[in-house]
C-alpha cells in the first residue's frame, strides 16, 4: 500500500484514472464488506463507472433489493437526516477541520505563551522578541493562569493534610547572579529535594529584583 | 513515559464484534472513513456512486453522487439519467461547487498538518526544557515546597510585567505625541492609538479581558 499524498482533484491522464478507479473500487468494497461484517449491520453500494454501463454492486442483486427496500420504507424525514451528497460532505469535513484547526492552534499558543513566561522567569526580566500587545495580555493571562492553578493544587494539599512540608529557608542574601547558566545547573527535575536544593532555588526568586533595567 | 492517546492501527479479525460500545466506536469509525473513500473516488474519477448503510440503531446512513435519490432511480428503474440542457448546466454548476469545496478543504488540511508538525516541536523544546528545569513541570507534579517556591518567583515576574507593561505604556506616550508608528520593542503593533493603554490591563481590572486577550492572540 502507497503513501503517497493524492490531489483532492479529478485525475486527468486516463491511464492513470483508470487505475485509480480500479484499485479503490476493489477496496471501497472490501470496507463496505469489513463494515457489515464487524458490526452486524445492512448496507449496499451501488458504483456507475465511466467504463461501464452496468453498475457495479455490492454485495449482490438481491442483497441491494433487500437493504433498498429497507431504505424505502424509512420515512423520508430519516432518509434525508443522514443523506449526503459531495457538497453536504465537503461541507462538514471543512467544518470538521476548521475546529480542529482552531484548537490545534490555540493549544500550540498556549504552549508557546507557557514556555515564554518560563524564558522571562529564569532570565529575571521580560524577554522582549518583539512582543505585540496581544502577547503581552496573554503573557498575562498565563501568569495569573499559574498562579491560580497553584493556589488551587495547595488549597487541596492543605486540606489533605498529608504532606508536612517544612517551610522554606529565609531567603538568602541577595545573590547578584544574573547568569542563567549558573541557576540551571541546579536544577533538578525531581521530587528529592535537599536543604541544598531549597537555597539554590531561591536564588533566582531574588533575581527577579535585579533584572529589571 | 510518552502516555499514548490510542492504541493506533491495530489488525483485527473481520467477525461480528462482540462488545457493544467496541461495536459502535468501530461503525462510527468506519462509516466516517467510507463516505470519505467514496467521495475520494468520486472526486478522482468521476463516478457515480450511491451508499447506503444502516447503523446497529437502524439508523439510514447514505451517501449519493451526484444524489443518492436520482442514483437509486435509475438502478431500480433500470434507465439511463436524462441528459437535458438544463441538467447539465445543473450538474456543470454543481462541479464547480465541488471542486471549489475540495479546494478549501485541502488547503485547511494543510495548514492542519503545519499546526499539527508545529505543535510536536513545540511538545519538544518544552520536553527538553522541563528535563532541565524543575520548575516547568506541570503543576500537579510538583511537591508542595516546590509549589511555594514557584509561587514566589511567578509572583515576582508578575510585578515585573507590571513595571514593564507601565513602561511601554510612558513610551508610547512620548512617541505618539511625535506621530510616528511602530515603536522599539513591538514590532507586531503598528497603529498605536489608544488601542494600547486600553490594551494592556497588566492589573486586572477586568478578568475576562485577558480571556479575551488570550483567544485573540492567535486567530
Amino acid at each position: 500500500m502507497t503513501r503517497k499524498k493524492v490531489k483532492l482533484a479529478f485525475i486527468e491522464n486516463n491511464t492513470a484514472r483508470k487505475s485509480a478507479y480500479n484499485k479503490r473500487k476493489k477496496s471501497l468494497v472490501k470496507k463496505v464488506d469489513e463494515l457489515t461484517a464487524l458490526c452486524g449491520i445492512d448496507a449496499c453500494a451501488i458504483i456507475y463507472g465511466p467504463y461501464d454501463a452496468q453498475p457495479e454492486i455490492w454485495p449482490s442483486p438481491s442483497g441491494v433489493q433487500e437493504v433498498l427496500s429497507k431504505f424505502m420504507t424509512v420515512p423520508e424525514v430519516e432518509q434525508s437526516r443522514k443523506m449526503m451528497n459531495q457538497e453536504s460532505f465537503l461541507k462538514q469535513r471543512i467544518s470538521k477541520s476548521e475546529k480542529q484547526l482552531q484548537k490545534q492552534r490555540r493549544d500550540n499558543r498556549e504552549k508557546e505563551t507557557t514556555m515564554h513566561m518560563f524564558r522571562c522567569l529564569n532570565a529575571g526580566n521580560i524577554v522582549q522578541n518583539s512582543m505585540s500587545v496581544g502577547d503581552l495580555n496573554d503573557l498575562s493571562w498565563m501568569i495569573d493562569h499559574n498562579l491560580r492553578a497553584i493556589g488551587r493544587r495547595m488549597e487541596s494539599d492543605d486540606r489533605e493534610n498529608i504532606i508536612h512540608q517544612s517551610p522554606p529557608p529565609p531567603p538568602p542574601p541577595t545573590a547578584p547572579n544574573n547568569n542563567e547558566i549558573a541557576m540551571m545547573g541546579h536544577g533538578h527535575a525531581g521530587m528529592a529535594m535537599n536543604n541544598n536544593d531549597l537555597i539554590q532555588s531561591q536564588m533566582f526568586m531574588d533575581m527577579g529584583m535585579n533584572g529589571y533595567e | 513515559m510518552s502516555k499514548k492517546s490510542s492504541l493506533g492501527r491495530q489488525k483485527i479479525p473481520i467477525e461480528k464484534i462482540l462488545k457493544k460500545s467496541h461495536l459502535q466506536v468501530t461503525f462510527s469509525k468506519r462509516r466516517s472513513g467510507l463516505f470519505k473513500k467514496v467521495s475520494e473516488l468520486c472526486t478522482l474519477c468521476g463516478v457515480e456512486i450511491a451508499i447506503v448503510v444502516f447503523s446497529p440503531a437502524d439508523k439510514a446512513f447514505s451517501f449519493g453522487h451526484p444524489e443518492v435519490e436520482s442514483i437509486l432511480d435509475r438502478y431500480l428503474t433500470r434507465n439511463p439519467p436524462p441528459e437535458s440542457s438544463a441538467h447539465q448546466l445543473v450538474e456543470a454548476h454543481r462541479n464547480a461547487n465541488v471542486r471549489d469545496l475540495n479546494v478549501q478543504l485541502t488547503q485547511l488540511l494543510n495548514h492542519l498538518e503545519i499546526e499539527k508538525k508545529q505543535g510536536e516541536e513545540i511538545e519538544q523544546a518544552r520536553k527538553v526544557r522541563q528535563s532541565q528545569f524543575w520548575w516547568e513541570s506541570p503543576i500537579d507534579e510538583l511537591a508542595l515546597n516546590e509549589l511555594v517556591q514557584l509561587k514566589g518567583s511567578i509572583e515576582e515576574l508578575k510585578k515585573n510585567m507590571g513595571k514593564f507593561a507601565n513602561k511601554c505604556i510612558i513610551e508610547q506616550s512620548n512617541a505618539s505625541s511625535s506621530n510616528m508608528g511602530g515603536v522599539n520593542g513591538f514590532g507586531r503593533y503598528d497603529s498605536f492609538d489608544n488601542k494600547f493603554g486600553l490594551g494592556i490591563n497588566i492589573v486586572p481590572t477586568h478578568p475576562n479581558a485577558y480571556y479575551l486577550g488570550f483567544r485573540n492572540g492567535y486567530l
